[in-house]
């Protein structure tokens, strides 16, 4: 039609048609309603405040208790020390999993019940570019929401408790197995969407992974090293400057961000060919 | 010479199926440029799965099919990129305005220039009557008001064609008004392409029809020739009074194919189909009323109705699955 040549056409790759279009849309969804800072108060709220009740009140319950422990590690700054980094780094790989499993599972469903997907993808809309606006939108709110704050919260308690700055590199490697923890979860997550209609499996299969794992991890050792069973209890140790037992760090990762891409790779291929 | 039509849509041999069930079976269709082309068909016949296909949202078992000459499998986005959608339910961002969603579709088009973009949204909003709540989260509308922040949606990119599932079913008489009304008024823009189960609707608007039914195209072509009927000219005469013999006389006439009658209030109705169509205007009612024991008290040519011929092509068979 004449009037369209007033207009600038969008110019994208036929391959990633739509792709920034859908992407400020999903940011939008993020930043641009309450969604953000309910999650950014919740999960501070709840990992920082999970921290500071380690740091500060449990030394001095476990020694009004009588806790050997307590002069076992030199008092109860020590004490309160191992306690908040631990609890921290190993609550947040479990709650920042089951955090991502519960944002993302409907994140696919939704749209393809509403009918909203297909109306999305009667545009000149690469399907692409569809799965890869929410997973991009998804890494940028995940990294900032449920992992940044909380874990500057922990940081700057532990520096309080400590009287000193924690050390930054142990502790942002630590962070950085949280991610990836996590990552894992949110794309087994995103690609079980779409696999399936409903909730029931998405939910069953990423709980039963993430909760059984650590059963199914003793009985079969190997298994620790090609999943991200064990990161939750190696984030604590990086964090905390330790050592880590051979084998059950590198390979865990690599193994772990090695199935969080085929994953991504096993939703664009189901998307392409999923009927509408 | 005669001039090839200039189709927008071309299907051959098009089938879907879903395991077992046979969606569509092999349908030509062939959707000429600029039309009103209403595809009617009853509930379960295939309507939404052959708009589906064509959109590039499901895929064909096997035949194919085109739209301005792309091929709808391997060439879907180009041909979406000139295509607008409604689809039976619209759907949209709900947390979103009818301005915001409008912007979001358009922006799937446009890059800019920025004004444009808002003033081709606001341009759309006057069209469907919805400027007075342009800036309204989208999540408190009507159903009228979806269908026809729908519309706009679907015409916000100008788009060559415009195919529509079911735009006025789930509306009341004021509704389907007010989107008949904007259907034509987009006539002359774009050709349209919409399914539907309400007859009176095809017959006002469209200038082309198709009937599918379990998953065929049954009939296809201008509507004047849909409503023509198959049995060629037909002329209707009704008579008071004794007519003895005058199916006969009637028979007997060259140009007459078939002559029936039937009995309704007092009066005969006869139905005479022709094969001379200038001979039965010269003298048919000059044959019957030969006879001076009737009286002629009405003589016109026969009208089908849509529903006539929509009735009689999926008869006894309300279910199209």
């Amino acid at each position: 039609m004449a009037a369209n040549r007033a207009f600038e056409r969008v110019n994208e790759w036929n391959g990633l048609r739509g792709f920034a279009n859908l992407l400020r849309k999903e940011n939008r969804a993020w930043w641009g309603t309450r969604r953000w800072w309910v999650n950014a108060l919740l999960w501070t709220g709840m990992l920082g405040g999970l921290t500071g009740l380690m740091l500060f009140v449990m030394p001095s319950l476990a020694e009004a208790s009588g806790d050997p422990e307590v002069a076992a590690m030199g008092g109860l700054v020590p004490f309160g020390m191992e306690m908040g980094r631990s609890v921290f780094f190993q609550m947040s790989s479990l709650a920042l999993a089951i955090g991502a499993i519960v944002l993302f599972q409907d994140a696919f469903l939704d749209e393809k019940h509403s009918g909203v997907a297909e109306w999305i993808l009667s545009k000149p809309v690469a399907r692409r570019s569809y799965v890869l606006a929410k997973l991009v939108a998804a890494l940028l709110a995940l990294p900032v929401l449920l992992i940044a704050l909380p874990s500057l919260a922990a940081y700057l308690l532990l520096s309080l408790r400590g009287a000193v700055p924690f050390p930054v590199l142990p502790f942002l490697g630590g962070v950085g197995i949280v991610s990836i923890h996590t990552l894992f979860y949110l794309t087994l997550t995103l690609m079980l969407g779409t696999l399936f209609n409903s909730r029931g499996p998405i939910m069953g299969i990423t709980l039963a992974f993430l909760l059984g794992g650590s059963v199914l991890g003793g009985l079969l050792k190997p298994l620790l090293f090609v999943t991200p069973w064990i990161l939750s209890k190696v984030s604590p140790l990086v964090a905390g400057g330790q050592p880590v037992p051979a084998g059950m760090l590198w390979a865990p990762l690599a193994a772990t961000a090695f199935w969080s891409l085929i994953f991504i790779l096993v939703a664009l291929a189901k998307f392409e060919r999923t009927e509408f | 010479m005669i001039q090839p039509v200039d189709n927008v849509i071309e299907t051959n041999g098009l089938s879907k199926s879903f395991g077992d069930v046979h969606a569509l079976r092999g349908v030509d269709l062939a959707v000429p440029r600029h039309s009103i082309f209403g595809f009617l068909g009853p509930n379960g016949a295939g309507k939404t799965t052959l708009m589906k296909t064509l959109l590039g949202l499901s895929r064909p078992t096997s035949g194919s099919g085109t739209i301005f000459g792309h091929d709808i499998v391997q060439e879907s986005v180009a041909i979406r990129e000139r295509i607008g959608y409604l689809p039976q339910q619209p759907r949209f961002i709900e947390y979103l305005t009818a301005r915001e969603n409008l912007l979001f579709a358009a922006k799937f088009f446009f890059n800019g220039p920025q004004a444009k973009i808002q003033e081709r949204c606001d341009e759309m909003l006057e069209l469907v009557d919805l400027a007075d709540k342009a800036n309204r989260p989208t999540k408190g509308f009507s159903g009228g008001e979806k269908q026809r922040l729908g519309i706009a949606l679907a015409q916000v990119n100008y788009p060559d064609l415009l195919i529509l599932d079911e735009p006025a079913s789930a509306l009341d008489p004021i509704g389907r008004q007010s989107v008949l009304e904007i259907m034509e008024r987009l006539r002359k823009y774009t050709t349209i392409f919409y399914s539907t189960h309400i007859l009176d609707d095809v017959q006002r608007v469209s200038d082309n029809v198709a009937i599918l039914n379990h998953g065929q195209v049954v009939t296809s072509g201008p509507i004047e020739i849909i409503l023509s009927g198959k049995d060629g000219v037909v002329y209707t005469v009704t008579l008071k009074g004794k007519a003895d013999g005058l199916g006969q006389r009637l028979s007997d006439l060259p140009w007459v194919t078939h002559a029936s009658a039937k009995a309704r209030n007092g009066s005969t109705i006869w139905q005479v189909s022709v094969s001379d169509e200038a001979a039965a205007e010269a003298s048919l009612l000059r044959h019957v009323l030969s006879d001076t024991t009737v009286t002629v008290t009405e003589f016109s040519r026969k009208k089908y109705e849509l529903e006539e011929v929509f009735m009689e092509i999926v008869k006894g068979d309300g279910d199209g699955r």
